[in-house]
């Protein structure tokens, strides 16, 4: 669920903007670090943000009987870490912008800052919470994505009320009317979602654990589990 | 992806991408500069008179195109113009239609759709590697740019790869049920995120075979009359934002 182009305020579009600069900055010094160290990480992330758009452009059967697409975020944070999914979310944002009609230019802040900031550090903690408790690798792996989307649609929610706040409610009512009518499409989502991911890291800790512990995903130990 | 095929396929393709960067931009700085939304109605409708029949792009694909984000603008401007009153106990909700918003909501829908014909100005005229050598020449961080790059180059790959998988596996009845949909879906981005790591692989030995040792460039196309194309798109951007703050 992305914000339009045009859709909100210019003080907002600037100020999510700002707020989003810092670790979009942040991300690309990571990941500079990280191809210091690994040159090979460029391409990785490079076709990961490839990976990341068509991701989100396919057709993912919703537990009400609709379609919908996937955002990825969650299992990009579990994959390439939370720091780099900030600039990759922001060219995959800015990809979606221009090729697709999807979002825009001058909401690209608000957008990053929920899709490629708050769900993938969302998404991340939970899944390291879930793994310190000792919880099942499925069930840490569905809370982190199912949450981490819903988180993002929350944040979504509160950035369209806070510039647009309801004239007799203010800021709760407005931010109760974006979340309920959004909630329609985004709940099912996430549960989908959430399943899917658990789908996908289940086939890889089966087919390719190598891969997953090269990422810090699991450890050796859970792989030989 | 319609946008790139007329990207590639419009009139005004062979046009400087800053000339076309800088009306788009000018047009965004128009719909909000609007003091009214009939003012910012009548940016969207010249950005749309000017992609429709300048650079020659069909309506019916214009419209195809700018249909997801006006069912945004559809349910956002609806949950705008209702206001939901809480009451003191809990459950005590009501809806009813806020009169004194119409005109804030008839500013946002102005707003969006002047923003919108700008955008769509730009994405359906320029190919997305112009836009990139456009930011290059804005001097964004190497490492983002790279990001652009590799995603651009690779994204269609993927894409391919995607339809290929999914045909396949549609046609062993993959699809056929909501649940074995999901599980084919889990399999195939299971699959996609290995082909993400070999490929990615591939193309670091390709790069190390050609000697790269930083950020990745490729030759830019040279665009003939850049400064007339610059200077033409600066006068009409600028008279698009005069008569938005001019007109009541």
């Amino acid at each position: 669920m992305h914000i339009m182009e045009g859709f909100l305020p210019v003080k907002h579009a600037i100020g999510w903007s700002i707020a989003s600069a810092p670790f979009v900055v942040f991300g690309l010094h990571s990941i500079n670090k990280r191809i210091k160290e690994k040159p090979e990480q460029r391409m990785l992330l490079g076709v990961a943000a490839a990976f990341t758009f068509v991701l989100s452009a396919l057709k993912m059967p919703s537990v009400t009987g609709s379609c919908s697409h996937p955002t990825g975020t969650g299992l990009g944070a579990v994959l390439f870490g939370p720091a780099a999914m900030a600039p990759i979310g922001a060219v995959v944002l800015l990809f979606q912008a221009i090729l697709l009609a999807h979002g825009g230019i001058t909401t690209l802040g608000a957008n990053i800052f929920s899709m490629a900031v708050v769900g993938p550090f969302a998404a991340a903690a939970i899944y390291r919470t879930a793994k310190t408790a000792r919880l099942p690798f499925g069930l840490s792996i569905f809370l982190a994505a199912s949450l981490g989307d819903l988180l993002t649609y929350v944040t979504t929610s509160a950035q369209l009320a806070l510039a647009f706040p309801d004239p007799a409610g203010g800021f709760t009512a407005s931010f109760v009317k974006f979340a309920t009518v959004f909630a329609l499409t985004q709940i099912p989502l996430a549960i989908s979602e959430g399943f899917l991911t658990v789908i996908v890291l289940n086939a890889l800790a089966r087919f390719n654990p190598q891969e997953l512990q090269e990422m810090n995903v699991v450890t050796a130990r859970e792989v030989q589990g | 992806m319609l946008i790139e095929q007329s990207a590639y396929t419009n009139r005004w393709r062979r046009v400087s991408p800053a000339a076309k960067g800088t009306f788009s931009l000018c047009g965004m700085i128009a719909a909000y500069a609007a003091a009214a939304p009939t003012t910012a109605c009548g940016v969207a409708a010249i950005l749309c008179a000017v992609t429709v029949l300048g650079a020659g792009i069909p309506p019916v694909r214009y419209l195809r195109v700018a249909a997801p984000a006006l069912l945004f603008l559809a349910v956002s401007v609806l949950s705008l113009a209702v206001s939901l009153k809480i009451g003191a106990t809990a459950g005590d909700l009501s809806l009813h239609l806020a009169r004194t918003e119409l005109e804030r909501v008839a500013h946002v829908c102005g707003r969006s759709l002047g923003g919108l014909a700008a955008l769509l100005f730009l994405a359906l005229t320029t190919p997305l590697s112009d836009i990139i050598s456009l930011l290059r020449r804005c001097k964004l961080p190497d490492t983002l740019l790279d990001l652009m790059t590799l995603c651009y180059r690779t994204l269609f790959v993927l894409s391919e790869t995607v339809h290929e998988t999914i045909t396949a596996q549609s046609a062993r009845m993959g699809h056929a049920t909501m649940t074995r949909s999901l599980r084919s879906l889990g399999g195939m981005i299971a699959n996609l995120s290995v082909q993400v790591w070999q490929r990615s692989q591939a193309l670091h030995l390709a790069a190390l075979a050609r000697n790269n040792d930083g950020a990745l460039r490729f030759l830019e196309p040279d665009y003939p009359d850049s400064p007339r194309a610059i200077s033409l798109a600066v006068i009409s951007g600028l008279a698009l934002i005069i008569m938005a703050v001019s007109l009541p």
